[in-house]
C-alpha cells in the first residue's frame, strides 16, 4: 500500500466534540483527539492545570466524551493514582485512568507526583503534551522549553539557557513497564503506541510533542509540519522504552539539519550562526547518546 | 470489646470499622501509628481498602480527592507540616464538596522543628470548607471517626477530626471498641450522586465564572448550615446504639455559672479536674467544651454562655497579630448577645509548641480573669500568655 | 442513609458542584475564521502530460479500488487502443509523474497495457493475447445513432481514434486505407516485436465493433476517386507521412539502397525480405531504430549512423538501449557523403567460384554492388557558429563503413498530389487549427499530415480533437448550436491534450470544484507515502530465426501491474484517504456516505491543516464567501 493506511489504523469513534476553545491549529487538542480516539469509551480523564483546562470548556460545557476530573496543578499523578485505586475497589478492571498534563504540569510542578507514581508503578496511564512552555499563562518557560528558544520569561537577550530536560531518561530510571515519545505528525505511531499502552498494566508514559502556534511564533497550518521535522532532525527522536532498560527507536530518523527547523519559527528567529551550530552540536551528542542506550541499553 | 489502645490507634480502629475504601498517607510524627495500623490491617485483610503509600502529603490528599471524586470512601492521617502542605488542596475537597474524612494529629508549626501538640496547624484551615471536631478522649476519637464518614457522606462535605499529640496520639487509654456489625448498621457504604463513570460521563471542576461561582460557595455554606443539624442527629443515633454522647458543644456543670472556661482537645479533661475541685470549694465555674470547630457553633454557644459574667477561653494556638483563634470566633459569636447578657471575654494564650498545660495554669487563667472583673483594674491587653517566660 | 436522587441537583440555579450537563458544540467557533478550506480537485501531471489525453490519475485511482473493468472503460472513453500505446507509447507520463521526486515514477505504461489486454488473458489462459475477440468499447457511453456520414482517410492512428470517437458520438463511419490492411504504421511500420499484428487486430476490431467500417485497397486519386469522399458529410484526411525524399548522396537504381519505411512495411507485410549481412541504418528516428532491430533479428550485422550526439536522437531511448544490447553498433556524429561500389565483394570471391559449380549460367549476382557507406565525422557547431545539425565536417575525418544495405530513415514527408490544389499548405504538411479544421469547410486534417508530432499517441490525440470539431461542426450544421469547443476547458490544465469525456459531458468520476489546472507539486504532502521501488518491464532476449518476431517487452504480469497502480499518489484529485478528516483538531470534518467529505464551517477554524497535510494537494483555502 503506497500510502500509511491512516484511515484503517485510526479508530472511528468520536471522544471529542467541536467547539472546544483551543487555538486553530493546536497540536495539544489533536493529540487529546487522537488518544482519546484510540483509547475509546472506557476511559477517565485527569486534567491538571494547563491549556486544556480552557480548551476542555468553561462550565457546564465539556467537550470530551469521557468522564474528565479537573485537578490542581501539581497532581495530575497523584488524583489518578486515586481514581485507579478507587476503581481497583469498584472491581472495575477495565477503564483506563489517564493523567492529561502539560509540559508544565509534568516537567516542573507536577514531577514530584508523577515520580512517586511511577516509583509505585500505578496502573495509570501518563500523557504529557508538550509545547514547551507554559503556554496557558501567556508563555512563559518551563524545564520543557528547549535551549535557545524565547519566552515571556527568557526574553531576547537572554533566551533559554538551559537544554530541555530529558523526561524521557528520568522516566525510564523509574524502570515503569513502558514510556514513549510520539508525534502529532505520525499518526499511525502514535495509535500504535496508545495502543500498546492502553494494554500494559503499571504506570506508561507517553511524552507527546505538541507544537503551539501562538508560543511558537509559526503559522496555523504548520504545526504538524513541525512536528515531522523536529522528529526527522532527531530533536523530538520518536522512542519507546520498556522496562526502563530495552530502548527502541519506532521511526526512520535520517537527521535533517536544524536550522531549516529552528529558522522557520519566530521564537528561535533571534538565534546567531553560532547559536543554531550549538543547538545542531547538542542535538547530535543527544542522538549519540541515545543510539548508545537503544544500542546497549544503557 | 474493651481494649486499652493509644489514641493514634483508636483512629486506625475507626476507619476499619467504617470500612474506607482508599487511603493515601504519608508519615509524619505523630501520625505514623495511624497509618502503620492501618497499613496491617490492609496486609492481613482485616481492611479491604487500597492503600498508597504516596510520597507526600499533597498528594495524599490529590489521591483522596480523585479517588473520593470516583466515589470511594477516602481516609488521609496527617499533622502540621503536611496538613500545611495539603492546603491548596483542602479547598479543593471542600469545594469539590467531596466526603473525605481526615485525622489531624494537632501539632504545632515549624520552624523550630517540634513535635509537640498545638492547634495552629488545624486552625489554620479553618476557611478551607471543611467540619472540623476536636476530640478529648481516644474514645471520643474512635467513635467520632466513624461518624465523621456518616457527617461527610450525609452533606458532601470533608470532616477533619483532631486529636492532641501526645496527649491523645501517644497515650493509651481503655476504648470501648463496637462490633463490625453494629457499625455497619450505623453506617452503610456509600452512595455517591456524582462521581466519575464511563457510562455517565461529564467533566468536574471546569472554569466558573463570576456568573455562577457565589451560588455554589452559599451552596457550600448552606451545607454547612445543614452539617449542624446532621451531627446533632448522627450524635443521637449514636447515643442511642452505643450508649456515648458528645455533641457539638458540651455544657459541664454549667449551672449558675459566674465563670466558664471554654477549652477544646486534653485541656478539657484537665479543665473538668479543675472545676471539679472548684465545685467542690463551692465555686461557681463551669466549662464549656467545643467539639465542633467548623462550622462554628455559634448559637450553641450563645445559649451556653449568654448571662454568664465571664468567659475565660483557653487557646492552645494564636493567629500572629491578632489572639487565640477560639477567643476571636467565641467574642465575634457572642457580640449580638443583648448587653445585658454579654460575658466579658478572657483570651489565654496556652501550652504552644506542647506545653503543658496543668491544673495550676487553668487556676492561673481562672485567677486572671477574676482579678480583670474588678472595676478598679485596667484594661487587660486582647490575650494573656499564660506562662511564659517575661 | 437515604439513596441519592437521581437527576439533577440545583438549588440557586447551580449544581453543588461544577460537574459539566452539556458539550462545547454551542459554541460556533467556526465564526474565529478569517479564511477556510474547501475540497477542489485539479489536474494531475500525468494527464496532463499524455499526448492521447487520457484520465490516468481516473484509471488509476479504480484500480486501487479494485474496479477494474471500470478502470478499463474509464481508459477506452479517450484511447482506443491501450494495448497499443502499452507497448509503444514514449511515455511522457513518465517524467511527469509525482512519484518521480519521491522515488520512482510509476510504471504507467505498463498499466495501460494491462488494462488493455484485461479480459484477454481471461478468455484464455496464457499471458499472451491469442484470438478471441476484443473488448468492446464501453456500452455505458452509447449514444443515439445519428444521420450523418463521416469519410475518414487513412487508418493510421490518427484515423482510427477519430473514426472510433465519432462512432461512439453516434455517427456512421467509413474509413479508406490504401493499405491492404488498416493500421498505417501500427501495422506496416512498427515491427513485430514491438507490436504483434494479433494485437492491433483486436484493437482494431474494437473499433469496428463501435460501428466503424473499412475499405481497404482504396488509393485517393488511384481507385478511390474524391466524389466518393466528398459524398459524406465530413472529411477526415490522415494520411500520414511516408514519403521518402531522397538524400543528394543516394542512388536511385541501386536496390541496396532504400528507404527503411519500405523494408519495414516488406517484412509486416509478411514477404520474404531482402536485405544483405552488413547493413547501415541512416537517421536517428524511431523508424531507423525499428529498422536495425528488424534486421538484428534477420541476422545482419548493423551500424546505424546518426549525425548528432546519441542523447539527440528522436528515437525512443528505451528502444535504442534494446537496440544496444541486442548488438546494434551507433556512430554518432557521422554523416553519409557517399557510397563505395565494387564488382564484387573481395570475401565472396570464393563462395562465387563454388557457386558457379552447383548452378548453371549466370550467377545472377549484379556487376554493381554495394560495399560500403564513405562518411564523414561532425561536429556540433561551436557557440555563436551557425550551421544545420549535422552539416559541419571534421577536416581528415572521413572513414568507411562496410555495408550492402542502406536503409534510409531520416524522417519521411506526407504526400499531397491527391489533396485538392486550393487547401491551404505549410510546406508538406495540411495547415489546420488544434480541432483540425482547415481552409475548406467540412474538411479535417490531423497527425503526421498536419504536421503534429510524430508519435502514435500523438497522432491518438489528434483524432480525438478533429472527433471533437467535426462533431461541432455537423452538429452546427443540423441547427443545434453547439457550444465552441473551448480548449481551457477540455484539454488537461493549460497545455494538455483534450478530454473528449469532459466535451460529451458524461464523466462518470466525481469530482468536486473541478479546477482545470494541474496540481502544483509543492501541494502534495509525502510524508504520508511509504518508499516502494517501480516495477519495470520485463524484458525477455530477442529471438532469431523462427522466433525473431517474438515480443520482447513483455510488461508487467496483471498482479504487478494492480501493484503498480496502487503507487498512483492520486495527485489533484480526493481519494477518501481520510487525513484531513484525522488531523483536524476540531473535528470537523465527517465523511459523506459515498464519496467525500463534507466541512463544519461552524466548527472550522480556518486552522488550514487538512489542506498542508492533504497528500494530493485536493483542498484549497480560500477568502471567498468569508
Amino acid at each position: 500500500m503506497t500510502q500509511i493506511p491512516l484511515k484503517e489504523l485510526v479508530p472511528q469513534e468520536e471522544l471529542m466534540t467541536s467547539g472546544h476553545l483551543a487555538c486553530p491549529g493546536c497540536g495539544g487538542s489533536l493529540a487529546m483527539r487522537l488518544v482519546l480516539k484510540t483509547l475509546g469509551p472506557k476511559t477517565i480523564v485527569t486534567l491538571p492545570a494547563c491549556c486544556w483546562t480552557i480548551v476542555a470548556g468553561p462550565w457546564p460545557q465539556s467537550s470530551l466524551g469521557v468522564p474528565l476530573f479537573h485537578t490542581a496543578f501539581e497532581t495530575a499523578a497523584s488524583a489518578a493514582s486515586g481514581i485507579r485505586a478507587a476503581l481497583d475497589m469498584k472491581g472495575d478492571t477495565e477503564t483506563t485512568v489517564v493523567a492529561w498534563a502539560g509540559d508544565g504540569g509534568t516537567f516542573d510542578i507536577g514531577l514530584q507526583a508523577l515520580s512517586g507514581a511511577a516509583e509505585r508503578n500505578e496502573d495509570i496511564l501518563y500523557v504529557c503534551y508538550d509545547n514547551e512552555a507554559y503556554m496557558n499563562t501567556g508563555i512563559q518557560r518551563s524545564s520543557a522549553t528547549p535551549w535557545g528558544a524565547w519566552t515571556t520569561t527568557t526574553p531576547l537577550g537572554t533566551p533559554k539557557s538551559h537544554p530541555k530536560k530529558d523526561l524521557l531518561a528520568i522516566l525510564a530510571a523509574h524502570g515503569i513497564p513502558y514510556a514513549a515519545t510520539a508525534s502529532v505528525a505520525y499518526v499511525a505511531d502514535l495509535v500504535a503506541k496508545v495502543k500498546k499502552a492502553r494494554a500494559i498494566h503499571g504506570t506508561r508514559f507517553l511524552h507527546i510533542l505538541a507544537p503551539c502556534p501562538p508560543g511558537w511564533k509559526t503559522s496555523d497550518e504548520e504545526t504538524i509540519e513541525l512536528a515531522r521535522m523536529a522528529v526527522l532532525n532527531r530533536v523530538f527522536p520518536l522512542i519507546e522504552v520498556e522496562d526502563g532498560r530495552r530502548w527502541r527507536f519506532t521511526v526512520e530518523h535520517p537527521g535533517d539539519p536544524v536550522k531549516a527547523y529552528l529558522k522557520r519559527q519566530g521564537r528561535f528567529r533571534h538565534l546567531t550562526e553560532e547559536q543554531i551550530l550549538h543547538v545542531q552540536a547538542e542535538t547530535d551528542e543527544r542522538w549519540a547518546r541515545l543510539e548508545n542506550r537503544v544500542a546497549h541499553g544503557t | 470489646m474493651k481494649k486499652v489502645i493509644m489514641g493514634n490507634h483508636a483512629v486506625s480502629w475507626g476507619v476499619q470499622l467504617a470500612r474506607a475504601e482508599v487511603i493515601a498517607a504519608y508519615p509524619i510524627t505523630p501520625q505514623t501509628q495511624i497509618v502503620e495500623a492501618l497499613s496491617e490491617m490492609c496486609a492481613s485483610g482485616d481492611l479491604k481498602a487500597r492503600f498508597i503509600k504516596v510520597e507526600s502529603e499533597h498528594s495524599a490528599m490529590a489521591a483522596c480527592i480523585g479517588a473520593s471524586a470516583t466515589g470511594a470512601r477516602a481516609f488521609t492521617a496527617t499533622s502540621s507540616q503536611g496538613l500545611a502542605l495539603m492546603h491548596e488542596l483542602l479547598h479543593w475537597a471542600g469545594g469539590g464538596r467531596l466526603p473525605i474524612v481526615m485525622a489531624d494529629v494537632n501539632r504545632a508549626m515549624a520552624p523550630g522543628w517540634t513535635v509537640w501538640t498545638d492547634q495552629n496547624d488545624s486552625l489554620s484551615q479553618r476557611d478551607t470548607g471543611w467540619i472540623q471536631l476536636y476530640c478529648e478522649t481516644n474514645q471520643e476519637v474512635l467513635d467520632t471517626t466513624i461518624q465523621s464518614f456518616k457527617l461527610a457522606e450525609a452533606v458532601d462535605l470533608p470532616v477533619m477530626l483532631v486529636l492532641d499529640a501526645f496527649y491523645l496520639s501517644h497515650t493509651s487509654e481503655p476504648v470501648d471498641i463496637p462490633e463490625a456489625a453494629e457499625v455497619d448498621a450505623f453506617l452503610p457504604p456509600r452512595t455517591a450522586r456524582y462521581r466519575l463513570d464511563t457510562s455517565d460521563p461529564h467533566a468536574y471542576g471546569a472554569l466558573t465564572t463570576p456568573a455562577v461561582y457565589m451560588e455554589m460557595r452559599l451552596r457550600q455554606q448552606e451545607a454547612m448550615e445543614r452539617a449542624r443539624v446532621v451531627l446533632d442527629e448522627i450524635d443521637a443515633e449514636w447515643g442511642k446504639r452505643f450508649g456515648r454522647r458528645y455533641g457539638a458543644i458540651e455544657a459541664y456543670r454549667m449551672e449558675g455559672a459566674e465563670l466558664a472556661l471554654v477549652t477544646s482537645g486534653t485541656i478539657t479533661s484537665t479543665s473538668r479536674q479543675v472545676v471539679n475541685d472548684l465545685r467542690e470549694r463551692g465555686e461557681k465555674v463551669g466549662l464549656v467544651k467545643v467539639r465542633m470547630f467548623r462550622p462554628f457553633p455559634g448559637e450553641a454557644l450563645r445559649g451556653a454562655l449568654g448571662g454568664v459574667p465571664q468567659v475565660a477561653v483557653l487557646d492552645r494556638n494564636i493567629s500572629p497579630g491578632h489572639s487565640g483563634i477560639f477567643a476571636e470566633e467565641l467574642r465575634a459569636a457572642l457580640y449580638d448577645l443583648p448587653p445585658g447578657r454579654r460575658p466579658a471575654i478572657h483570651g489565654y494564650i496556652v501550652g504552644l509548641g506542647g506545653r503543658d498545660v496543668t491544673p495550676a495554669t487553668i487556676l492561673d487563667c481562672i485567677a486572671r480573669a477574676r482579678a480583670a472583673a474588678k472595676p478598679s483594674t485596667a484594661p487587660e491587653p486582647e490575650d494573656i500568655w499564660v506562662g511564659v517566660t517575661p | 442513609m437515604p439513596e441519592k436522587p437521581a437527576g439533577q441537583d440545583l438549588a440557586h440555579g447551580v449544581p453543588p458542584i461544577a460537574v459539566s450537563t452539556t458539550s462545547t458544540l454551542a459554541n460556533r467557533t467556526g465564526s474565529w475564521k478569517y479564511i477556510q478550506p474547501i475540497y477542489q480537485d485539479r489536474v494531475a501531471p500525468c494527464n496532463a502530460a499524455c499526448p492521447v489525453g487520457v484520465d490516468i490519475e481516473g484509471c488509476m485511482d479504480l484500480l486501487r479500488r479494485g474496479k477494474l473493468d471500470e478502470a478499463r472503460d474509464l481508459m477506452l472513453r479517450e484511447n482506443p487502443m491501450p494495448a497499443v500505446t502499452g507497448r509503444v507509447c514514449e511515455h511522457p507520463c513518465h517524467a511527469a509523474c509525482s512519484r518521480g521526486a519521491f522515488d520512482e515514477p510509476v510504471n504507467i505504461r505498463a498499466v495501460e497495457r494491462m488494462l488493455g489486454e484485461r479480459d484477454l488473458g481471461a478468455r484464455t489462459n496464457a499471458a499472451k493475447p491469442k484470438g478471441g475477440a476484443a473488448t468492446p468499447a464501453p456500452a455505458a457511453a452509447a449514444r443515439p445513432k445519428r444521420k450523418e456520414k463521416v469519410a475518414v482517410v487513412g487508418s493510421g492512428p490518427a484515423g482510427l481514434a477519430c473514426a472510433y470517437h465519432l462512432a461512439r458520438l453516434g455517427y456512421a463511419v467509413n474509413v479508406f486505407e490504401s493499405d491492404p490492411e488498416p493500421g498505417g504504421r501500427l501495422r506496416y511500420g512498427i515491427p513485430e516485436h514491438k507490436l504483434p499484428r494479433a494485437v492491433l487486430a483486436r484493437e482494431i476490431d474494437r473499433i469496428r465493433a463501435a460501428g466503424v467500417t473499412f475499405r481497404c485497397d482504396a488509393r485517393l486519386g488511384a481507385n478511390l476517386a474524391w466524389e466518393t469522399i466528398e459524398r459524406h458529410d465530413a472529411v477526415f484526411i490522415a494520411t500520414g507521412a511516408r514519403e521518402h525524399e531522397p538524400r543528394d548522396w543516394e542512388r536511385h537504381d541501386l536496390p541496396a539502397v532504400r528507404p527503411g519505411l519500405d523494408f519495414l512495411r516488406e517484412v509486416r507485410a509478411g514477404e520474404p525480405p531482402t536485405i544483405g549481412r552488413r547493413v547501415v541504418v541512416i537517421g536517428g528516428t524511431d523508424a531507423a531504430v525499428d529498422c536495425a532491430r528488424t534486421a538484428l533479428r534477420l541476422g545482419s550485422e548493423v551500424v546505424l549512423l546518426f549525425h548528432g550526439a546519441r542523447e539527440e536522437m528522436e528515437a525512443d531511448a528505451e528502444a535504442v538501449a534494446a537496440a544496444c544490447r541486442e548488438g546494434l553498433r551507433i556512430e554518432c556524429l557521422a554523416r553519409p557523403v557517399g557510397l563505395q561500389l565494387a564488382g564484387h565483394a573481395s570475401d565472396e570471391e570464393a563462395l562465387e567460384a563454388i557457386e558457379s559449380m552447383f548452378e548453371a549460367g549466370d550467377p545472377g549476382l549484379p556487376r554493381t554492388r554495394l560495399v560500403g557507406v564513405a562518411c564523414v565525422r561532425v561536429r556540433p557547431p561551436a557557440p555563436g557558429e551557425g550551421g544545420a545539425p549535422g552539416r559541419l565536417s571534421v577536416p581528415g575525418s572521413a572513414f568507411v563503413v562496410s555495408a550492402d544495405t542502406v536503409l534510409t530513415a531520416q524522417g519521411a514527408e506526407p504526400g499531397c498530389d491527391f489533396l485538392p490544389p486550393d487547401l491551404h499548405r505549410r510546406g508538406f504538411t495540411i495547415r489546420c487549427d488544434e480541432w483540425g479544421r482547415t481552409s475548406k469547410a467540412g474538411l479535417f486534417a490531423g497527425g503526421d499530415v498536419a504536421g503534429e508530432p510524430r508519435t502514435v499517441a500523438h497522432a491518438l490525440g489528434a483524432g480525438k480533437r478533429v472527433a471533437i470539431g467535426i462533431d461541432h461542426w455537423l452538429r452546427q450544421r443540423a441547427g443545434e448550436s453547439p457550444p465552441e469547443p473551448d480548449p481551457k476547458a477540455l484539454r488537461y490544465g493549460a497545455n494538455g491534450n483534450v478530454s473528449i469525456t469532459r466535451w460529451r459531458g458524461d464523466d462518470p468520476v466525481p469530482r468536486v470544484n473541478e479546477l482545470n489546472e494541474v496540481v502544483p507539486r509543492e501541494m502534495l504532502n509525502f510524508a504520508y507515502f511509504t518508499h516502494e521501488p517501480s516495477r519495470h518491464d520485463r524484458w525477455s532476449a530477442p529471438g532469431y530465426g523462427t522466433s525473431a518476431l517474438a515480443e520482447v517487452n513483455l510488461g508487467l504480469p496483471p498482479a504487478d501491474a494492480l501493484a503498480e497502480a496502487n503507487r498512483c499518489f492520486n495527485c489533484g484529485v480526493c481519494n477518501d484517504c481520510d487525513v484531513c478528516m484525522i488531523v483536524c483538531p476540531d473535528v470537523a470534518i465527517h465523511r459523506h456516505a459515498e464519496h467525500g467529505f463534507s466541512l463544519s464551517y461552524k466548527y472550522c477554524k480556518g486552522c488550514g491543516l487538512c489542506v498542508a497535510e492533504c497528500p494530493r494537494g485536493a483542498m484549497t483555502m480560500t477568502r471567498e464567501g468569508l
